[in-house]
């Protein structure tokens, strides 16, 4: 099973990853989540989305992962137009978006290498290929010495690394993380953004949705603030602005 | 699907029949139990309704010829009776055939008969004595022989074989009825207890659906599982009533030696069929409904 062609070959063309405009959703006549959002995130970028919890972060996250549909306006990832995009063709459109959640969503009853190479699997991947990558992507994470471990032998950080390694091992050509750090003490945190750094080097577009607003100002990187279904501010090299 | 997938697929299936084994167990029990009592269910059918056919087959009409009748009414008779399309069998049974019949029936008594057995003395009738092909169409039947010329009289058994036929569709009819009620309950069951394992797994289908996995890719391994459950649960009853059954049979012939049961080696057959067929659609279905619902991510 290979990616669909069409999604493949959008992502080597275009250098725009997500492009949306004058997009709203709304949930019923009074939840109205995101408002007028209009955002253009491009290739290679690191970009953080903060806000506090309901301003409308996971809406948009849901938004780019297909999972939920725009009320109105424009969304395209990798230049697609989704909502052309055919309820068949959404999994190839996952698997060029890794994610990372807060809760980690791992396999408890299997090991990190069960879990990274999970989605491998389930993918349709060779095993020749599953073996040769697998070591590799945890390596990068520094998970080399615990591939045989269950993950509740494990710390937070080095649960999330899991995450993480789940993420990138299909290189999909932008990762997503929801709140990485939110179970996370500030220095395992801090390792955790240096690492989706680092994987942002290697060529992957990053976004984090996050409310750490020390850890957001520390990395000096572009912050989209959503308040209210807004976006209220948008800086390269930004700063957590606090809405209230 | 590649040889590839397919293989994928079992190894998923295999591994997770046996990584969650009591939720397995369970299934396959609650397939088996549904099975065996629907498995017995049947056996016992096809023999009560062997033993009513065998009871229904030894229902005839007698035909007593009119005395006075010549004999070109008498070939006529013959010929009618002969040509009727719904009578299967037409015996002529002369008075003094019957008589040999009756001294026999008496054993012991039949000094009783004696003086009786003379041609002019013989007090009993010549009969036809007839079969229906379709044993229930014989009081019809028997109306229209009736007046048929040189008939005189008809006996079928009035009073007697409309209830035993009455008795043997109603028979039938609970023993459908039975069986529907347990095949309904059987595919409510296995379809709750698939739904369970597949609850239990609802973590698993919601990474597969993050990491870009088609539905149809996720589906395969619960459908094979399904598969393994219900062929395991249909194997378990089989064996369970092939060897009861045979047992039974046994027991049955050197105790009650009247009723004779359906050889095991007919009735498993075609129980084997249905039960693994069953078991098959069972847990397929039971996995393809249950997975449906935690597709939608």
């Amino acid at each position: 099973m290979t990616p669909g062609p069409s999604l493949l070959k959008a992502t080597k063309v275009g250098c725009r990853m997500i492009e949306i405009y004058h997009l709203y959703k709304q949930y019923s006549r009074d939840v109205v989540a995101l408002r007028d959002i209009n955002l253009v995130i491009d290739r290679g970028e690191f970009a953080f989305i903060v806000g506090s919890s309901g301003a409308g972060k996971s809406t948009l996250l849901k938004l780019f992962l297909q999972e939920i549909k725009p009320s109105r306006g424009s969304i395209k990832i990798f230049g697609r137009d989704l909502s052309r995009l055919k309820s068949r063709e959404v999994p190839y459109l996952r698997r060029n978006i890794g994610m990372v959640f807060q809760d980690f969503r791992l396999l408890e009853d299997r090991n990190v290498y069960e879990n990274v190479s999970f989605s491998m699997r389930v993918t349709g991947v060779p095993i020749r290929e599953i073996r040769k990558r697998v070591p590799l992507t945890l390596e990068l994470v520094g998970l080399k010495d615990k591939a045989f471990k269950k993950p509740d032998e494990l710390s937070g950080g080095e649960k999330q690394r899991i995450c993480l390694a789940r993420a990138i091992i299909n290189r999909p050509a932008m990762v997503i993380a929801d709140e990485p750090t939110g179970n996370l003490d500030p220095v395992t945190a801090m390792e955790i953004l240096n690492l989706l750094h680092e994987i942002n080097i290697r060529g992957t577009t990053v976004i984090v949705a996050t409310h750490a607003q020390e850890l957001v100002d520390r990395m000096k990187k572009r912050v989209i603030v959503l308040d209210q279904g807004r976006i209220i501010s948008d800086q390269e090299r930004g700063v957590y602005i606090n809405a209230r | 699907m590649h040889v590839r997938s397919l293989l994928y697929f079992f190894g998923e299936a295999l591994k997770s029949v046996i990584h969650h084994g009591w939720m397995s167990i369970a299934s396959i029990a609650v397939v088996s139990i549904t099975l065996l009592i629907l498995g017995s269910f049947i056996v016992i059918n096809y023999n009560v309704s062997l033993l009513t056919e065998d009871i229904k087959e030894q229902v005839q009409i007698v035909v007593y010829i009119d005395e006075e009748a010549n004999v070109r009414t008498l070939r006529e008779l013959q010929r009618a009776l002969t040509d009727h399309p719904e009578l299967e069998e037409v015996r002529f049974v002369s008075k003094e055939e019957a008589m040999e019949r009756l001294k026999r029936q008496m054993g012991d008594r039949a000094f009783l008969l004696e003086g009786y057995e003379e041609e002019d003395k013989n007090p009993l009738r010549d009969s036809y004595e007839l079969r229906t092909t379709v044993p229930e169409d014989i009081i019809r039947v028997a109306h229209t022989v009736q007046d048929y010329p040189g008939v005189g009289y008809v006996d079928y058994g009035s009073g007697v074989v409309e209830p035993l036929f009455q008795f043997t569709g109603v028979i039938r009819w609970i023993g459908l009825l039975f069986m529907a009620g347990l095949a309904i309950t059987a595919v409510f069951l296995i379809s709750h207890t698939i739904r369970l394992t597949v609850y239990i797994r609802r973590k698993e289908i919601m990474i597969m659906k993050y990491v870009g996995a088609t539905d149809w890719f996720i589906r395969w391994p619960f459908i094979f599982e399904g598969l393994i459950l219900g062929l395991m649960g249909a194997v378990v009853p089989l064996v369970i009533i092939f060897y009861s059954y045979q047992g039974a049979t046994q027991w049955m012939s050197g105790n009650i030696y009247f009723i004779s049961l359906l050889p095991v080696e007919e009735i498993m057959p075609q129980l084997l069929n249905l039960l693994l067929s069953l078991g098959v659609v069972l847990g397929v279905l039971g996995s393809a409904i249950s997975v449906r619902k935690f597709l939608k991510v």
